[in-house]
C-alpha cells in the first residue's frame, strides 16, 4: 500500500517542485534523482509484491471528492483553452463530460462504496515497471534533449518548468490508472493523461501545435464520454464501481455488460488512437521528441490497450463488443503498416507503427484468450522499449544532422556510429526475428488461427510485410557507409546517452531473457485470471529465438565495420569522375551525381488513397457495434 | 523434450550445411543445363556452379566497405539455421522467419554499399519481401490448421498429406516459388542472366568470396524452398517422402520451364499478381480449411 501511495503520490510532488525551480542546473538535479528514485520504486515494488495479487482497503470519500474537483479543474482548463482559442468543439464536449461526471458523482455513484480502492496484480506490475522505468528513462533524457530545444529555439520563452511538471505529472496518472481499481479514481487518472497529452502536444503554440492538440483533446474527450456513459451503465446495472467486481459480474452475464463494455472498449480505442482517431498520435509529433516517447510510445497509449486487456475476460464471452475490437485493432494494425511505407518523417514512421502495433494488441485483448493475452503482453512490453528506443535515438539524430528525415540519415552510420548501431538495433526489435516483437506477432498469430480469426489471419500476413518493407528500407538507410567520416556523436548530452543505453540494455536482457520473463511474469498471471494455459510457441523455439537475438546483438556491436577487405571504389557504369561522391561523367559530358532514394509508392500506400477507406471501415464497425449492443439490451427488456 | 529439440535443430543445421550446398550446386547445374536444352544450346559441365564458387574464393577480399562481408556472413548462417530448423522437423514457421531474417541481412548488405546499382537492387528486393511474405505466412497456417502443428516432423504422423485440403494454397505458393527462386518473370532484384538494366543488381559490388558466399546462400534457400513444395505431401506412410522428393523436383523443373518462357515484368505487375493471387487462392483455402 505505501509503495503504490508513494508512486502516485511521489512524481506528483516532484512535478509542483519542478513547476517552481527556475534553475537549469537545479532542475537537473532533481529531475534525475526524482528519475531514479521512481524507477528504483517501481523495481522495488514489483520484486516485493511479485505473485502476491492483492486488493487494498482503501475507500475514502475525501479522495472521491478531490477526484471530482480534479476534473471540474481538467474542465475548466480545457474550457479556458477553448475559449482563448476559438475551439467550440473541444469547450462543449468538456462541459458535457464534466456535467456528466458530476451528475454521475453526485447522483449515481452515491451510496456504492468500492471497498479496495487500489489493487495490484503481475500485469499491473508489469506496467508499472514500464512506467516506472521507461518512463523515468524518457525524463532523463528530456533533460539533455530540452536544453538543446531551449537552445534552438531562443526566442521563445524558457517554458521548461512547465514541461518537466507536465512529464512528472504523468508518470503519477499514469501509476493511478494502473493501480485504480475504483472506477472513479481509474477515470479521473485517464483524464489527467489526457490534459497532460493535450498540453504538451501543445507546448511549442504554434498553430500546427495549437490545431493538433486540439484534436487530440476532441477526441480523447470524446473517449471520456464513453468512459463516463460506461460508469453509468456499470453503477445502473451492476451496482459497483470496482473494476474487479464488474470484469467478473461482466463475465459471468455478457448480455448485461455488452453495452458498458463497449462504452470503455470506445474509450481505450479513443486512447490507443485506433483508427479512426490515429490522426491525433499523428499530429502529437509535432511535440517535442521526449513528449512522442513517452506519451505516445511507451505509456499513455498504453493505457488504452491496458484497460482492453483488462477487459479480455468480457470479450472472451462476449460476442459483439469482441468483433468490434478485433476488427477495428485488424483493420488498424494492416492500413496502418501500409501508409507506413509512404513516410519519410521518421517520427511519422514511428507514429503510424506505434498505431499498428497498438491495434495487434486491441486485436489480441478483442480475442482474448489466454494465448492471445499472452502475446498482447509481450506485444506491450517489446513495444514500449524498442519504440522508446528509436523515439529517443531520432531525437538525438535530430538535434545532430538536423533533420529527422530518414532520407538525410543516409550516412548516419558514419557520423554517429553509436547511435546508429542503436537505433538499428530498435528497429530489429520491432520487426525481425529472432527479436522479442516478432515472437509476439507469431504468438498472435497461432492465437487468432486457434480462434478461427480468418479475417485477423489475413489482416496480419499482409500487414507483416508491410512492415517488413518500411523498417527494412530504415535499415538500409542507417547502414550506408560511406568515406569521409566526420564524428557529430562528441556533444550529445550524458543524460541523454544515459537513457539511450538503459533502453538498449533493456530491448537486450528483455529479447535475450524472453522465455524466463514469459515463465516468471507472463505466465503466472494468465494464470490467476483465466486459470488454464498452454502457450503456442514451444519451449525450444524461444530458446532458438533467444541465442539468434544474442548472435545477432554480438554482431552488430562487435563486428560491423571491422573487415579487412581491400577497398574498392563502388561500380558507377562508365566514366567515373568522383566515386567517393558518386559522381559520374554522363552523356553530355556533364558531371551528374548518381543519388539513390528509397521507394515510398505513395500512389499504392499513400495515405490519401489508405486513410479515407480505413477510417470509414473502422467508424462504421464502431457505429454497427453500438447499434447492435443497444438493440440487444432494448431486446432483453 | 526440448533439450532434444534443440540438439536437433543443431545436428539438422550442421547436415544441412553439409548436403545443402552439394545438393543446390547440383540442382543449378541441372538448371543451366535444362535451360541450354530448352535454348537449343549444349550448356556448361553439370558441375560448372561449383567450378564457379571455388574460383571467386580464390580471389582477392575486394570491398566497397567494412561491412558488406559480415553481412553477407549472417545471411548465409541464418540460411543455414533455417534449413537446419526446417529438416530437423521443427516449425515451419520458425524457418519462415529465420530465412527472412537471412533476407534482411542480404538486403543491408546490398543498402550499406551505397552504390546506385545496389540500392536498386535492394529495394526490389524489399519489394519482392513484401510481394511474397503473406503467401508464405498462409502457407504456414494452412500447413499448421491441415496438419494440426507447425512442426514438419508431425506431417510424418498424419493420415492424409497436407495437400488434401490445402490445394489452392498450394498453387498459390508456387506462383511465389518463382519470386524467392529468382526465376523470370520475377527476377527483378538481380538475375541469373548476364547484364540486366540495374547491372547484376543487389549483388553489383559483391565479389570474390562475398559472392562465392552468395551463391552458396542461393543454393541452400533453393534445397530449402522445395522442401517447403515437399512438406505438402508428406503423411504417416515414410514413403510419402519418396513422393515428395519427386514433386519437389518436378516442381523444380517447372520453375525452369517457366523462367525460359516469360519475359521479366515490372514491380507493379509482381506486387499486383502476387497479391492477388494470395488474396483469392490463399483466402480461400484458409476460409475453407476454418469452416469445413
Amino acid at each position: 500500500m505505501g509503495m503504490i501511495g508513494f508512486l502516485i503520490l511521489f512524481p506528483l510532488v516532484v512535478a509542483l517542485v519542478l513547476l517552481c525551480v527556475k534553475n537549469n542546473q537545479a532542475r537537473n538535479v532533481i529531475a534525475s534523482i526524482a528519475a531514479a528514485t521512481i524507477a528504483f520504486a517501481s523495481i522495488a515494488l514489483t520484486v516485493v509484491y511479485f505473485g502476491k495479487d492483492s486488493f487494498i482497503s482503501l475507500s475514502s470519500p475525501v479522495i472521491d471528492y478531490i477526484c471530482s474537483a480534479i476534473g471540474i479543474i481538467i474542465a475548466i482548463c480545457i474550457l479556458v483553452y477553448a475559449v482563448r482559442y476559438r475551439n467550440i468543439l473541444a469547450g462543449v464536449l468538456a462541459l458535457v463530460q464534466v456535467a456528466a461526471a458530476l451528475v454521475f458523482e453526485f447522483g449515481f455513484s452515491h451510496g456504492i462504496a468500492v471497498a479496495s480502492g487500489l489493487y495490484l496484480d503481475s500485469l499491473s506490475l508489469l506496467m508499472a515497471l514500464v512506467i516506472g522505468v521507461i518512463g523515468s528513462g524518457i525524463c532523463l533524457y528530456a533533460l539533455g534533449y530540452m536544453e538543446d530545444f531551449q537552445a534552438e529555439h531562443a526566442d521563445a520563452p524558457d517554458r521548461r518548468p512547465v514541461f518537466f511538471a507536465l512529464m512528472f505529472l504523468f508518470l503519477s496518472a499514469m501509476f493511478g490508472v494502473v493501480f485504480s481499481n475504483n472506477m472513479l479514481w481509474l477515470f479521473t487518472a485517464w483524464e489527467i493523461t489526457t490534459i497532460c497529452s493535450f498540453l504538451l502536444i501543445g507546448y511549442t503554440r504554434t498553430d500546427e501545435a495549437i490545431k493538433n492538440a486540439f484534436r487530440q483533446i476532441v477526441m480523447n474527450l470524446l473517449g471520456g464520454i464513453g468512459f463516463t456513459a460506461a460508469l453509468f451503465f456499470i453503477a445502473v446495472n451492476f451496482h459497483t464501481l470496482s473494476f474487479a467486481e464488474f470484469i467478473a459480474a461482466g463475465a459471468a452475464n455478457p448480455g448485461l455488460a455488452t453495452l458498458p463494455v463497449i462504452c470503455l472498449a470506445f474509450a481505450g480505442i479513443t486512447k490507443a488512437a485506433q483508427m479512426p482517431f490515429q490522426s491525433w498520435l499523428l499530429g502529437a509529433m509535432v511535440a517535442p521528441t521526449p513528449t512522442s516517447a513517452l506519451l505516445h510510445s511507451s505509456t499513455m497509449v498504453k493505457a488504452g490497450v491496458f484497460l482492453l486487456v483488462k477487459l479480455a475476460p468480457i470479450f472472451a464471452v462476449s460476442f459483439v463488443p469482441s468483433v468490434m475490437v478485433i476488427l477495428v485493432g485488424g483493420v488498424t494494425f494492416t492500413f496502418c503498416s501500409f501508409m507506413a511505407i509512404s513516410q519519410s518523417n521518421a517520427k511519422r514512421v514511428l507514429a503510424y507503427s506505434t498505431v499498428a502495433n497498438l491495434g495487434l494488441i486491441v486485436a489480441c485483448a478483442g480475442v482474448g484468450t489466454p494465448e492471445a493475452i499472452w502475446a498482447a503482453a509481450f506485444l506491450i512490453i517489446f513495444h514500449a522499449i524498442a519504440k522508446s528506443l528509436l523515439f529517443l535515438c531520432v531525437g538525438t539524430a535530430e538535434h545532430h544532422i538536423g533533420s529527422r528525415d530518414i532520407e538525410d540519415m543516409d550516412l548516419l552510420f558514419e557520423r554517429m556510429p553509436q547511435l546508429a548501431r542503436y537505433m538499428m538495433l530498435g528497429i530489429m526489435c520491432m520487426f525481425i526475428a529472432p527479436f522479442g516483437m516478432l515472437i509476439a506477432k507469431w504468438a498472435t498469430l497461432v492465437s487468432f488461427v486457434d480462434t478461427k480469426q480468418v479475417t485477423l489471419i489475413i489482416l496480419l500476413v499482409f500487414g507483416s510485410a508491410a512492415t517488413f518493407m518500411f523498417w527494412g528500407k530504415w535499415l538500409g538507410k542507417l547502414a550506408g557507409i560511406a568515406g569521409s567520416p566526420e564524428n557529430d556523436e562528441q556533444t550529445v548530452h550524458r543524460s541523454e546517452w544515459v537513457s539511450i543505453l538503459l533502453m538498449v540494455v533493456l530491448v537486450v536482457a528483455c529479447c535475450v531473457g524472453l522465455p524466463f520473463i514469459s515463465l516468471y511474469v507472463i505466465e503466472p498471471y494468465i494464470a490467476t485470471v483465466f486459470g488454464t494455459f498452454s502457450r503456442g510457441i514451444a519451449d525450444g523455439n524461444l530458446v532458438i529465438a533467444s541465442v539468434a537475438t544474442a548472435f545477432v546483438v554480438v554482431v552488430l556491436f562487435a563486428g560491423l565495420g571491422k573487415g579487412k577487405a581491400k577497398k574498392a571504389e563502388v561500380y558507377l557504369s562508365g566514366i567515373s569522375v568522383d566515386n567517393e561522391g558518386r559522381t559520374f561523367s554522363n552523356s553530355l559530358s556533364k558531371e551528374t551525381a548518381a543519388t539513390a532514394r528509397n521507394w515510398y509508392m505513395e500512389h499504392i500506400f499513400g495515405e490519401q488513397a489508405i486513410s479515407g477507406i480505413g477510417t470509414v471501415c473502422t467508424a462504421l464497425i464502431i457505429v454497427v457495434a453500438f447499434l447492435a449492443s443497444v438493440a440487444s439490451l432494448l431486446g432483453m427488456f | 523434450m526440448d533439450g532434444m529439440s534443440i540438439v536437433a535443430v543443431v545436428i539438422g543445421t550442421i547436415a544441412f550445411t553439409v548436403a545443402a550446398p552439394l545438393l543446390g550446386c547440383l540442382l543449378a547445374g541441372i538448371d543451366r543445363k535444362i535451360s541450354a536444352r530448352m535454348q537449343g544450346r549444349v550448356g556448361p559441365p553439370l558441375l560448372q556452379p561449383y567450378y564457379d564458387v571455388r574460383k571467386l574464393l580464390e580471389k582477392d577480399r575486394v570491398s566497397v566497405n567494412a561491412s558488406e562481408g559480415l553481412y553477407i556472413s549472417c545471411a548465409l548462417f541464418f540460411t543455414l539455421l533455417a534449413g537446419g530448423i526446417f529438416f530437423s522437423g521443427g516449425s515451419v514457421l520458425m524457418s519462415v522467419f529465420v530465412i527472412t531474417l537471412a533476407a534482411l541481412f542480404f538486403i543491408v548488405a546490398a543498402y550499406s554499399t551505397r552504390s546506385p546499382y545496389a540500392e536498386v537492387g535492394a529495394n526490389r528486393e524489399i519489394l519482392q519481401v513484401l510481394a511474397y511474405e503473406p503467401m508464405v505466412l498462409l502457407v504456414a497456417v494452412g500447413f499448421y490448421m491441415a496438419i494440426g502443428s507447425f512442426d514438419v516432423a508431425a506431417a510424418l504422423g498424419a493420415p492424409v498429406p497436407a495437400i488434401a485440403t490445402t490445394g489452392l494454397l498450394f498453387i498459390g505458393f508456387l506462383f511465389v516459388l518463382t519470386i524467392k527462386l529468382r526465376k523470370s518473370p520475377f527476377d527483378l532484384s538481380y538475375s541469373h542472366h548476364a547484364h540486366q538494366e540495374i547491372v547484376k543488381g543487389i549483388t553489383t559490388e559483391m565479389s570474390g568470396p562475398t559472392l562465392a558466399k552468395v551463391e552458396v546462400m542461393h543454393w541452400c534457400e533453393n534445397v530449402l524452398f522445395l522442401g517447403w513444395v515437399g512438406m505438402f505431401f508428406l503423411w504417416a506412410n515414410p514413403l510419402s517422402i519418396l513422393a515428395a522428393v519427386a514433386v519437389a523436383l518436378f516442381v523444380y523443373f517447372l520453375e525452369i520451364v517457366i523462367d525460359n518462357n516469360f519475359a521479366r515484368v515490372k514491380w507493379q505487375a509482381m506486387l499486383k499478381w502476387s497479391w492477388l493471387v494470395t488474396i483469392i487462392a490463399g483466402g480461400i483455402n484458409i476460409v475453407l480449411l476454418t469452416y469445413l
